[in-house]
């Protein structure tokens, strides 16, 4: 049984040698982890909730649980995508800098046979070394860049756009609950009124997703 | 040894195999499509360059603030499932969780990976025991760029445990302090 000192200075060395080379990574991976972190805060924010019913909660808590599944795959799905496919643009030399063009074309590397094939990748070459640099930190740039344009495009747009219509669904569902009906439709089709999205939105602690 | 050979037996699999060679496939169709790019122009080089060395998680929670406040109050403004007197609270909210999320993300991250810089010096004679207690084991160099990655990674990490409580402390009452700022100066200009 190792101790926690032990167990810290291994934590230490795993974040060194996963992250200390692949900046692009670390953005994904804590990005995910800020979304869990903070859909357990907004979770546990409900369940604690004195003010909130029972009743309510039952809605409720699951309402949190759904909202933060969309958060977190639709963050994850798109912007690891993006990540992933400009660190294969430029691991397989479809995406390069002048100085690399050049190793590559030193070393017989062609356009038809080699670039852009997944079965090609400039960091198992046997001259890598000559080229590591320019070639590393040219890679960090735009895996950092995807990883940015990725998070803008699911956090600003996509997971807005889901949450609405997701939220809409759910609060329509509520109203006509505690209007004792017993469709799930509400009768008015111009949506809900403010006073009642006032009371809903009092009911939480956090309505929607609180990015940390 | 008993996971290794379920991992071998799964792999191994027709359907595996056969996942796999269509996620292959559409994976280099996706490679085909984008266009082979040389860049020559220093400029844009060392802009790149610079993005990957420079641009933390703090750096990227403010841009994502930044483009939140362009595109997410118009997404909630043009949300037709609610009539516009509750759109008009949903934009004040959303704006207001935009700005106090971003200043506490920026400002906790920023602290927190210049906290982890203090505390992750490379150990020698002046340098107490205190301020290394997150370097990790067998690093020599503290200007390489993986050792500053590292610092940026570990600082992130930490900023996210004091943001679960920041965001019950400072986030949750500045919103709300926010939103009603905001519906109130909609209804005065009114």
């Amino acid at each position: 049984m190792k101790s926690p000192a032990q167990l810290f200075s291994d934590f230490k060395t795993v974040m060194y040698k996963k992250y200390g080379e692949n900046p692009g990574q670390m953005l994904v991976h804590t990005g995910v982890l800020g979304w869990i972190l903070s859909s357990l805060a907004q979770v546990t924010a409900v369940v604690f909730n004195d003010k909130i019913s029972p009743e309510q909660k039952t809605f409720l808590i699951p309402q949190e649980a759904a909202d933060a599944f969309v958060n977190i795959v639709s963050f994850y799905v798109i912007t690891s995508s993006f990540k992933n496919l400009a660190s294969k643009l430029v691991s397989t030399g479809k995406l390069t800098t002048k100085p690399i063009r050049e190793f590559l074309t030193k070393q017989g590397v062609t356009s038809s046979e080699h670039i852009g094939k997944l079965g090609f990748n400039i960091e198992n070459m046997a001259n890598f070394q000559d080229i590591k640099g320019e070639y590393k930190s040219f890679k960090n740039g735009v895996d950092v860049v995807a990883s940015t344009v990725g998070s803008i495009i699911s956090c600003n747009i996509v997971t807005p756009v889901l949450r609405n219509e997701y939220a809409a669904k759910q609060q329509k569902k509520a109203i006509a609950k505690m209007h004792g009906t017993d469709t799930h439709e509400l009768k008015s089709p111009r949506g809900i009124s403010m006073d009642t999205y006032i009371k809903l939105s009092s009911a939480k602690y956090s309505s929607g997703s609180l990015k940390i | 040894m008993a996971l290794l050979s379920i991992k071998s037996y799964i792999t191994n699999t027709p359907l595996y195999r056969g996942t796999a060679s269509i996620y292959r496939g559409a994976k280099q169709k996706g490679l085909d499509v984008v266009p082979e790019s040389v860049y020559s122009n220093d400029r844009v080089i060392k802009g790149i360059k610079k993005t990957g060395e420079k641009i933390s998680s703090a750096e990227q929670r403010l841009i994502l603030g930044a483009t939140a406040i362009m595109s997410q109050p118009f997404i909630d403004w043009n949300n037709k499932n609610v009539d516009e007197k509750t759109r008009k609270v949903s934009v004040a909210r959303t704006v207001a969780k935009i700005i106090a999320g971003t200043l506490t993300g920026y400002y906790i991250r920023k602290g927190c990976i210049k906290g982890i810089k203090a505390l992750s010096q490379i150990p020698g004679e002046n340098v107490p025991k205190w301020k290394t207690i997150f370097t990790p084991k067998n690093v020599k160099d503290n200007t390489s760029d993986a050792f500053i990655q590292y610092r940026n990674a570990m600082g992130t990490v930490v900023a996210l445990v004091v943001m679960m409580f920041t965001n019950f402390l400072i986030d949750a009452p500045l919103t709300k302090f926010l939103t009603n700022t905001f519906i109130k100066h909609g209804e005065d200009k009114k």
